[in-house]
């Protein structure tokens, strides 16, 4: 946790200057429509796997569901869009709401189970969003999907230009990273880590578990739903193939992973690491070898890395000779 | 009346085939405490293995299977080694997704070596049906049904009534003390994963002729053992095959009455139910919500 | 303060309390022996919630503590170590303490105020970052008290945090219990070593098998016939 303030080394701090600098004047930089897409499309995965480490990295709940969020969100948003005429500005409110409350609903349900029924539990709720988005067509189109027109600007969240898709991933992937720094170092943040090393520990000194980690499930999920409302806007066509699949749910817990579980910032890095090498992957050899290598890699990740990449990089400071200023013990 | 007849005889036939996995799997859970997810790609692989012995030899799969399941025990008894293994005792993260990391392997390898085609076999019996009482029952799936209960059985006598199969419950149970027993703890882990694949790799083989062989043709099946294999109990053999029969009663009922797609809604719901109420499943012990391992 | 009426525990089919019923005084020191697997852990199991017991009841401060969740019990004034240390081991020192502190209500900066007054008091500042499960067991049990004393309890059950230590750190740890006593807080105490509860508690349960044995003064039970056969029939030493 944080509190030793002040342990920062400068060098940190400028990076990070430097880096949202970049981050910031990136469209610029970068022109290639391509190149922009992905990057958007890292700020997406990066969002939402920033929230599910919310409810898994801190709290310890490896859900394997998340992605019944991230739809939720998308089609929330889309089908507002599409029916009312909302603008996703507000659809996109109404679908965190929606899901905030799946995801604490979910919290409830799950709340006393631990390890692999916890995750079998959030990967059946998982697959029934999946099924009724495939299966209640009168809502959904199933898996005809829904298209969003190109209509009406930036008001409904549709924008001409990439770099606007840019500055509001961003914004979202700040948002995220924002709530989560702000649990890490909070009252919630300590309950949460806590009930994750011993829960009966925890209990025992007053932490209420139910509490705690229902509404860490449910800011998990409203925030993984932002992400998706966004991604419909960005794409501005859905199915439940490209929201609510059981793959996406993996994808998120993969990047999460390879980046850091446990860490505000691991997710991010993982997702930079990911997309891209995913994309390269598949343009090289195809959709059946690129998954072998997933496979692979999520496989070697969790037996020889599970802290990820964060660690890695950390324990590189440590060799550079960064000390934290702290008493020695 | 004979409707309701047939519908809990395909029930009852298909939940024999989810018994022979769901045995094996629960054989896993129990011991190795590990969420196998891979255990369908055994199958899978058990299928075309048969496919392959079939396409290119010509061999029957009720002769191919004995071929068959010792090379996929082969590779079960590898995967053990270098995986499995390694993820006892390990951060959850590192349970669930190693198995998960090689479940999308096998399916991908696959894939890429023998592309997405669908095939399937095509013996003498394959459609050949035996009418009992006027109810249609598929010989081949009678043939499995009597496999896996027999499997079931043999399994739960040896695990019972002998030595070894003891000492397994032993370490299923509490695997420290079990080892202070002097059981060798890794061998045991070694034999149960081998013989849990085994047993997906035979059932693989044994539907092979009946039902449609591809790459992602375990993903229909994994999350439906799964349920079944808490429902009946961590660990427990019997509650297995118990379950296994119910949710294949359940399936085919309910396939029939509100479409496949819903049917599967419904026992994921019984699936939820049974988490909050009864984690325990129906023959399983008290405590396997919070097992320790 | 503490009262615990006939509390009966069923573990498939062992009964690991059988029937327990005393009372704890408030500012007493009770200690609580008996051979291993007497249940003496359960029983403090059954107090701080953990385990509901099969019949029975406990009430405390007048409170019917019947199906209350021990995180409620905390905050009400229980609390409690464990046997076998539950450290958070990723955090550090510090940050275990906090937990404790904040649930008493406390906001962030005074739950850090409270912790490093408390890992102050048990002397255990220079260690206020160090990684807790890096801590040799000695300061993990220090740990465990430290956790426990952030929550400002009124009753504090102490599960052998004795064991492991040598004759200096038992006299210091002995003088700490003594100061919190004199501070009003009560304190139940599962011990082995019995001159250290013969020097601070002024009554003494004694379990065997789930039952209570006996209860007396420290100088009675030391020499009663039935605990001496008990812990092996070796005589105990007077303190």
């Amino acid at each position: 946790m944080h509190s030793d303030a002040g342990a920062r080394p400068a060098a940190v701090t400028v990076a990070a200057a430097g880096a949202a600098l970049l981050l910031l004047a990136l469209p610029l930089i970068i022109r290639d429509i391509y190149w922009l897409d992905l990057g958007i499309t890292v700020l997406v995965w990066a969002s939402v796997a920033t929230a599910w480490n919310i409810s898994a990295g801190f709290a310890g709940g490896l859900s394997l569901g998340h992605s019944a969020f991230f739809g939720v969100g998308a089609y929330t948003a889309s089908l507002l869009f599409l029916r009312l005429g909302l603008t996703p500005w507000l659809g996109m409110l109404a679908g965190s709401l929606l899901a905030g409350l799946l995801g604490a609903l979910l919290g409830l349900i799950t709340f006393r189970l631990r390890g692999p029924f916890f995750v079998l539990a959030t990967l059946a709720f998982g697959i029934m969003v999946h099924i009724i988005a495939v299966n209640w067509r009168g809502l959904t189109r199933g898996a005809a999907g829904l298209l969003l027109p190109f209509d009406g600007g930036a008001s409904n969240m549709l924008f001409a230009e990439f770099s606007t898709y840019w500055y509001v991933g961003l914004g979202l992937l700040g948002l995220t990273v924002g709530v989560s720094l702000a649990i890490e170092r909070s009252r919630l943040g300590y309950y949460l880590v806590a009930l994750r090393e011993d829960e009966d520990a925890a209990r025992s000194l007053g932490v209420r578990v139910v509490r705690s980690k229902v509404i860490a499930a449910a800011l998990s999920a409203a925030l993984t739903a932002l992400a998706g409302s966004f991604y419909a806007c960005f794409v501005q066509y859905i199915d439940p193939a490209s929201t609510t699949q059981f793959e996406l749910s993996v994808q998120i817990a993969l990047i999460a992973i390879v980046g850091g579980m446990g860490t505000t910032f691991g997710p991010a890095i993982g997702a930079l690491i990911l997309i891209p090498l995913g994309e390269i992957l598949r343009a090289r050899l195809g959709g059946g070898p690129s998954l072998v290598l997933y496979g692979l890699l999520l496989m070697v990740i969790v037996l020889a890395a599970p802290n990820g990449a964060i660690a890695g990089l950390r324990s590189i400071g440590r060799r550079l000779g960064w000390r934290r200023r702290r008493p020695h013990a | 009346m004979q409707l309701a007849l047939q519908i809990l005889a395909n029930g009852l036939l298909l939940g024999g085939l989810y018994a022979l996995l769901a045995v094996g799997l629960t054989l896993i859970f129990g011991v190795l405490r590990v969420v196998n997810f891979a255990h369908a790609e055994f199958m899978m692989l058990g299928m075309f293995g048969a496919y392959w012995l079939w396409e290119l030899f010509g061999f029957d799969p009720y002769f191919s299977i004995f071929i068959v399941v010792p090379a996929v025990s082969l590779l079960g008894a590898v995967v053990d080694r270098l995986v499995i293994q390694r993820t006892i005792g390990a951060p959850e993260v590192t349970v669930v997704f190693a198995t998960l990391g090689l479940s999308i392997l096998l399916q991908n390898a696959v894939l890429s070596a023998w592309t997405a085609d669908i095939r399937s076999i095509n013996t003498a019996y394959s459609s050949s049906v035996l009418v009992l009482g006027g109810v249609r029952l598929s010989v081949a799936m009678l043939i499995s049904f009597g496999a896996a209960l027999l499997f079931a059985l043999g399994l739960w006598l040896f695990l019972t009534h002998t030595l070894y199969g003891k000492a397994i419950q032993a370490v299923a149970q509490n695997r420290a003390a079990a080892s202070l027993m002097g059981i060798n703890v890794r061998r045991v882990y070694l034999f149960t994963f081998s013989v849990a694949v085994a047993s997906a790799a035979a059932m693989g083989v044994l539907i092979a002729p009946l039902f449609s062989i591809f790459p992602r043709v375990g993903q229909s099946y994994i999350v439906t053992i799964f349920i079944i294999v808490v429902l009946g109990g961590l660990g427990s053999v019997p509650g297995a095959v118990l379950a296994a029969l119910l949710i294949g009663v359940v399936q085919a009922g309910a396939g029939f009455l509100i479409g496949a797609a819903w049917a599967e809604l419904t026992y994921f719901v019984i699936f939820l139910a049974v988490l909050i109420a009864r984690p325990q499943g129906l023959l399983g012990r008290r405590g396997a919500e919070v097992y320790g391992g | 303060m503490l009262e615990v009426r006939h509390i009966t525990v069923n573990f498939a089919g062992l009964r690991a309390a059988d029937d327990v019923s005393f009372d704890v005084e408030e500012g007493q020191i009770v200690g609580l022996i008996g051979p291993n697997g007497a249940g003496k852990t359960t029983l403090f199991n059954v107090v701080s919630g953990l385990v509901q017991p099969s019949a029975g009841r406990i009430t405390f401060q007048g409170d019917d503590l019947t199906g209350m969740d021990p995180a409620d019990r905390s905050r009400r004034g229980i609390g409690r170590t464990f046997q076998v240390v539950k450290p958070f081991g990723g955090l550090s020192v510090l940050d275990n303490v906090i937990v404790g502190a904040l649930t008493r209500g406390q906001r962030l900066a005074q739950a850090r105020r409270t912790a490093q007054a408390v890992l102050e008091r048990l002397q255990m500042e220079r260690f206020c970052h160090a990684v807790a499960r890096s801590l040799p067991l000695a300061l993990r049990k220090r740990l465990e008290v430290a956790r426990a004393l952030a929550t400002a309890p009124r009753l504090l059950l102490l599960d052998e945090i004795m064991g492991g230590l040598n004759p200096t750190e038992v006299n210091e740890t002995l003088a700490l219990i003594q100061e919190l006593n004199a501070e009003g807080l009560t304190l139940l105490v599962i011990e082995h070593n019995m001159n250290a509860i013969m020097r601070i508690a002024r009554k003494v349960l004694v379990l065997n098998q789930g039952a209570l044995l006996m209860e007396g003064t420290p100088a009675v039970v030391t020499r009663d016939a039935q605990v001496i056969s008990v812990y092996l029939g070796e005589p105990l030493e007077p303190a």
